[in-house]
Parts: C-alpha cells; sequence; structure tokens
C-alpha cells in the first residue's frame, strides 16, 4: 500500500465508518471519518490533503453526489468512491459520470473495500509520479531556454568569431565578431550554405573538409587565414566536427581568432633578431678576429702581461658572443622555428661523434670522458643539429665544473619505449636551492668555484627547450659536492616504423 | 708563393686574416664586397679564395656559383667563412648551404689562426 496516504470516509452510519476505519487503518494509511456530507466537505476545505474519499451516495443533509461535485471543485485529483447503499447501477453511473473514479456496492466484504481503495491509491501514486515528471520537465525546458539564451548572450559577446555550420554546411549560428572578422553581414550568413556565402576559401574548404572527416584522430584543424575583403588582416580558424552518440558528424565549429596584432609583434621580433645577429654579432666576432692575431704575435711580440689580459679579453669576447648566438638560438626556439627537420636518429652513432669532438677538451683540462652504449638502442625521431646542440651543451657543462682528475660519463640506453641518456660528472655539484632554477633563463650558480667559469645562463633553458620539443624530458640529479647526473629521456620511434 | 684572395665586407676582419695569411708569406689581395672580390678573382687569378658569407652587394653563395659554373674559375679553391647566425643550427646551415653551394670548405668566424692555416694548407694540396 501507498506510505502516508490519506483516506477520508464519509458515511452518516457510525457502524460503517467504524468498519471502514478497522479495515483499512493497516501499515501506513491514515483514516479520517465524517458522518455528514458538510463535515466531510469541511475536511477537505479545511486543507487536510486526501488522497481518497470513500463517500455514502444516501446520507440527509446534502446529498452524496452534491459533495462530490464540490470535492472536485476544491481539488479535481482526489479520487472518490462511491459507496452505493442500494446496489442501484443508475446512481453508480451518474456519479460516475460526475467524475468517481469507482463505486462500491453495500454490503461489501473487506477484501473487496481492500481491492478498490488499493486501486485508487495506485492510480494516486502514479498521478503523483506524473505530476513531478511534468514538472521536472517544465523546470528542463525552462533550464534549456535559460541556457541557451545564456549561451546566445556569451557568443554575441566574444571577442572571438563563432561560426556554425550544420551536416549541409548551411550557417546555423555565429556572432557579431565572426562578421566583422570575415568582413560580412551577420544575416547574411545564417541560413545559407557555406559555399554559397562569399567568405574566405580556404575557410569554407577547411569547415568542409571538417564535415567530411569520417574520424580522424586529431579532430581540429587550425588554419590561417587572410581575408580577401581585408589585406592586412590575419586570422587563425580552429575547426573541429561536431558528433553525436554514435560518432556520426552533425555540423562542425569554427572559432575565428584575430591575430593581426601577434603577427606584427612577431615580425618586429623577427626583424630585432636580424637586427642583433648582424648588427652586434659581427663587430664582436670581428673583435675576437683582432684578437686571436694579436695573440699569435702577428703584430709583434707582447709582454706577459699584455698575453694575459688579452687572453681574458679574448676570453669574455667569446663569452658575449656565446650569449648572442644563445639568445638567436632561444628567439628561434620560442618562435617555434627550431625542431622542424626531424628524422629518425640513432643516439650511438649521434653521441660518438660529440663524445669524439669533447675528448680534445676533456683531455687538455685531464678529464676521463667515457662513452658507455647497452644495445640495443631504438632510434630517436628527432632533429639531429638540435639533439646534438643538447648534448654538447651538457658534456660541455661538465667539462667546465669538474675539477681536473675527474670523470665524465655518456651512458645511453633503451628504456621501454623511451631512449634515456645520462651525462654525469664527478665535479662540484649543485646545491639544493640552484638545483630548483637551474632550468630557468639566465641563471647561473653563483659560487666561488664557478666564478671564473664563462657561460651565458641560457644553455640548459635552450636544451630543455629542445627536448620538450621533441616530447621528452630532462631532470637532474645531484648533491653539492658530489657530482651530477644530467639526464635525457626521449620517445623511441615506435617499432612498427622502423 | 701561392696568391690567396681574401673577400669580406669588415675591412677589420680583412686584415686580421690578412696578418695571420701574410705571416705563412702567402701573397695576399683583397676585396671588399662580393662584386669586386668577383672581379678580382678574374683578373688576378688567385690560388685560393677566403668568401664571406654575408655581404650587402652579392652574398658569397653567389659569388661561389657564378664561380663554379665557369669553367675558366671552376678549379680555384673556394673557403666559405660563415658568420652562422645560430649554434644551434649551424649543422644544419651549413649542410644546407655550405655543401650545397659546391664550395670546397667552409669554417666559422672567427677562425683560430692556426685551424685556417691548416685548412688552406690542405685546400692547396699541401697537406
Amino acid at each position: 500500500m501507498t506510505t502516508g496516504a490519506r483516506i477520508l470516509v464519509v458515511d452518516d452510519e457510525q457502524i460503517m465508518r467504524d468498519g471502514c476505519t478497522r479495515i483499512l487503518s493497516t501499515g501506513d494509511l491514515e483514516v479520517a471519518t465524517a458522518d455528514s456530507g458538510e463535515a466531510g466537505l469541511k475536511a477537505i476545505t479545511k486543507g487536510d490533503a486526501f488522497d481518497v474519499v470513500l463517500l455514502d451516495l444516501m446520507m440527509p443533509g446534502i446529498s452524496g453526489m452534491e459533495v462530490l461535485e464540490a470535492i472536485h471543485k476544491v481539488d479535481v485529483n482526489i479520487l472518490v468512491i462511491v459507496i452505493t447503499g442500494y446496489a442501484t447501477v443508475e446512481s453508480a453511473v451518474e456519479a460516475m459520470k460526475k467524475g468517481a473514479y469507482d463505486f462500491i456496492p453495500k454490503p461489501f466484504t473487506p477484501d473487496q473495500l481492500r481491492i478498490i481503495v488499493n486501486r485508487a491509491l495506485e492510480k494516486r501514486a502514479l498521478q503523483r509520479e506524473m505530476e513531478l515528471l511534468k514538472l521536472e520537465r517544465e523546470k528542463s525546458l525552462r533550464d534549456i531556454a535559460t541556457e541557451k539564451s545564456r549561451i546566445g548572450t556569451i557568443i554575441n559577446c566574444m571577442g572571438d568569431g563563432v561560426l556554425v555550420c550544420d551536416r549541409d554546411s548551411c550557417v546555423v549560428l555565429t556572432n557579431p565578431a565572426a562578421g566583422r572578422m570575415l568582413g560580412i553581414q551577420e544575416s547574411s550568413l545564417i541560413g545559407n550554405p557555406l559555399p554559397e556565402c562569399s567568405i574566405d576559401g580556404t575557410l569554407t574548404e577547411t569547415i568542409m573538409e571538417s564535415l567530411r572527416s569520417a574520424d580522424s584522430a586529431f579532430p581540429t584543424v587550425s588554419k590561417e587565414l587572410c581575408p580577401s575583403g581585408s589585406p592586412s588582416t590575419f586570422l587563425r580558424a580552429h575547426t573541429a566536427p561536431v558528433k553525436n552518440d554514435l560518432g556520426e558528424t552533425l555540423g562542425a565549429v569554427t572559432v575565428l581568432q584575430d591575430i593581426t596584432g601577434l603577427k606584427e609583434l612577431d615580425k618586429m621580433k623577427s626583424d630585432f633578431v636580424a637586427m642583433v645577429s648582424h648588427e652586434l654579432r659581427s663587430p664582436v666576432a670581428s673583435v675576437q678576429q683582432q684578437l686571436s692575431v694579436i695573440l699569435e704575435g702577428l703584430s709583434g711580440e707582447l709582454t706577459e702581461r699584455q698575453l694575459r689580459m688579452l687572453r681574458r679579453a679574448k676570453e669574455r669576447a667569446r663569452g658575449l658572443l656565446d650569449l648572442i648566438n644563445d639568445l638567436l638560438d632561444l628567439s628561434k626556439i620560442e618562435a617555434g622555428m627550431a625542431v622542424q627537420y626531424k628524422e629518425p636518429l640513432g643516439m650511438e652513432e649521434l653521441l660518438g661523434k660529440i663524445h669524439e669532438a669533447m675528448l680534445p677538451e676533456a683531455e687538455a683540462k685531464r678529464l676521463r670522458l667515457k662513452l658507455r652504449v647497452d644495445p640495443p638502442l631504438k632510434l630517436v625521431q628527432g632533429d639531429r643539429s638540435n639533439l646534438e646542440g643538447v648534448f654538447t651543451n651538457l658534456v660541455n657543462n661538465a667539462i667546465k665544473y669538474t675539477p681536473e682528475g675527474g670523470e665524465i660519463t655518456i651512458h645511453v640506453k633503451g628504456e621501454g619505449e623511451n631512449v634515456r641518456v645520462d651525462v654525469s660528472d664527478t665535479g662540484i655539484g649543485i646545491s639544493k636551492e640552484d638545483l630548483a632554477r637551474i632550468f630557468d633563463r639566465f641563471y647561473r650558480v653563483k659560487s666561488e668555484k664557478t666564478r671564473q667559469i664563462v657561460g651565458t645562463g641560457l644553455g640548459l633553458s635552450i636544451a630543455k627547450h629542445i627536448v620538450e620539443a621533441h616530447l621528452g624530458t630532462i631532470s637532474v640529479e645531484s648533491e653539492e659536492g658530489g657530482g651530477s647526473i644530467f639526464s635525457v629521456v626521449l620517445p623511441a620511434v615506435p617499432s612498427s616504423s622502423q | 708563393m701561392p696568391k690567396i684572395l681574401i673577400v669580406d665586407d669588415d675591412p677589420d676582419l680583412v686584415e686580421a686574416v690578412t696578418m695571420i695569411l701574410e705571416s705563412k708569406s702567402y701573397d695576399v689581395i683583397a676585396a671588399y664586397g662580393g662584386n669586386e672580390g668577383l672581379e678580382k678573382a678574374k683578373t688576378e687569378g688567385p690560388d685560393l679564395i677566403v668568401l664571406d658569407v654575408m655581404m650587402p652587394d652579392k652574398d658569397g653563395y653567389v659569388v661561389c656559383k657564378e664561380l663554379k659554373a665557369d669553367p675558366k674559375y671552376r678549379e680555384i679553391p673556394i673557403l666559405l667563412l660563415t658568420a652562422v647566425v645560430s649554434k644551434i643550427s649551424t649543422t644544419r646551415y651549413t649542410q644546407q648551404m655550405g655543401l650545397e653551394t659546391e664550395a670546397d670548405d667552409y669554417i666559422d668566424k672567427p677562425v683560430e689562426p692556426a685551424e685556417l692555416v691548416r685548412r688552406i694548407e690542405i685546400l692547396l694540396g699541401k697537406a
């Protein structure tokens, strides 16, 4: 039986009221009684919520039929079961016509009453549930409307252009920014097939392609375009298909960004870099060249003191040149221009070359430089000169920061789907505070031991950029006075494509 | 003594290289631009050319290409002086530029005197 349901028994006979109450008062059911139509109506209008009313038709005072009508004026959902005293079909039919839910003829057995009341209660429960669902539905519709209005406002306020097409490439949604960027009225876009809107051809092609693409691993396509209407404007379009839960394409969303400002900045940066490279680098190179000629004694004999000062001057000029070179490298890398020529590389061969090239420098400082290779090694997809730069830098650092008589090891080995290169040394090590910032730009460890070492503070920062552009990682383990290990892990070319 | 032509728009660099080469008793002539270099290569008949890459009037690649395309001057060895813009791209740069231009060798500026002399001796077949 439905929990917490309330039943009102309206009958002038005490015995009927008591009998019904006794039969129905089980479980959670709550039974109230009224000895006349007036009392019954009073109970109902008082605001007590009844689910089912058992109503005797033949009562002194106002008749059952009138009570029935009055009840439904209060609440049409209350289910009324009429009790027909003389089992007359006519009165039962009339009551049903007036909206009674059911009837039960007197005399009845307790079971008969229970069955009829239970059915009414079940119907009442269903009614309630439906009302609830209806309310929920109304609420979700309201929510959707609110959401729609909110999204509409967001899209209209956006600085980026938005262009949404359905699967037939008709424009279904756009915003003022898109119209402005494409130099076209918003209203002449909506509802029209894309190829018929006079917008940039590349953009149309990109969107059409996105709609056609069945399932691509990288659904978002980014393209740069220069709309024909305004030649000095540059846009970047990001297009992605919209799919349903079955993976079918329903349309495509395109977001347009005005990147004119960025382009200008980019050009200014390139110009600046070119300027720096020529105006700064050439004179320094020239100074260095002159110094090396003087140092060779080609312009006359030098005193020991002059030699010492000029050697130091040349060293400083070289440091300056390194700094300029590093700055140029960094700006190139940041512009995404550096790691462009990737090819499958054998690390054994690459590191072998570096080992060979760095050997004289290491030996000059009485350091042992070892190369250890643990085969088999997979190939790495990488930019040769960039990776050479990274490992040259690491070995160079190891040489710089390891006192005479020390040892440096380049160790390369396979590590699952990766290739790992450890460059370890027995050098001065790195303190905890310095360790955290060692890959930062221009960061240099300052101590009594490093004062004489020339460096730009950019080498490791560049190395990190390069390694990350190869989807690899670079890390360091070190202790002050206990040597350092720099580790580079690079993803190998998948075996299937080797 | 072999005659060497040095072509560079930077007079300081020309002077420095000249001093290195003269110390080894080479006969040195200088040109301060691509066009002048090309002309002197043809009129002076040098045994070797040290050629800068970045020059305002005509860059070293073009000079090199024109000389190598001419049967009369093809045999003159050319040593390119590459003031490489960036260390990282050195290898790629020299691969793409220096080697593609049929130059006989290339060396980065600034050069160590001993290294320059060594390279020149190799090119002149003396090493």
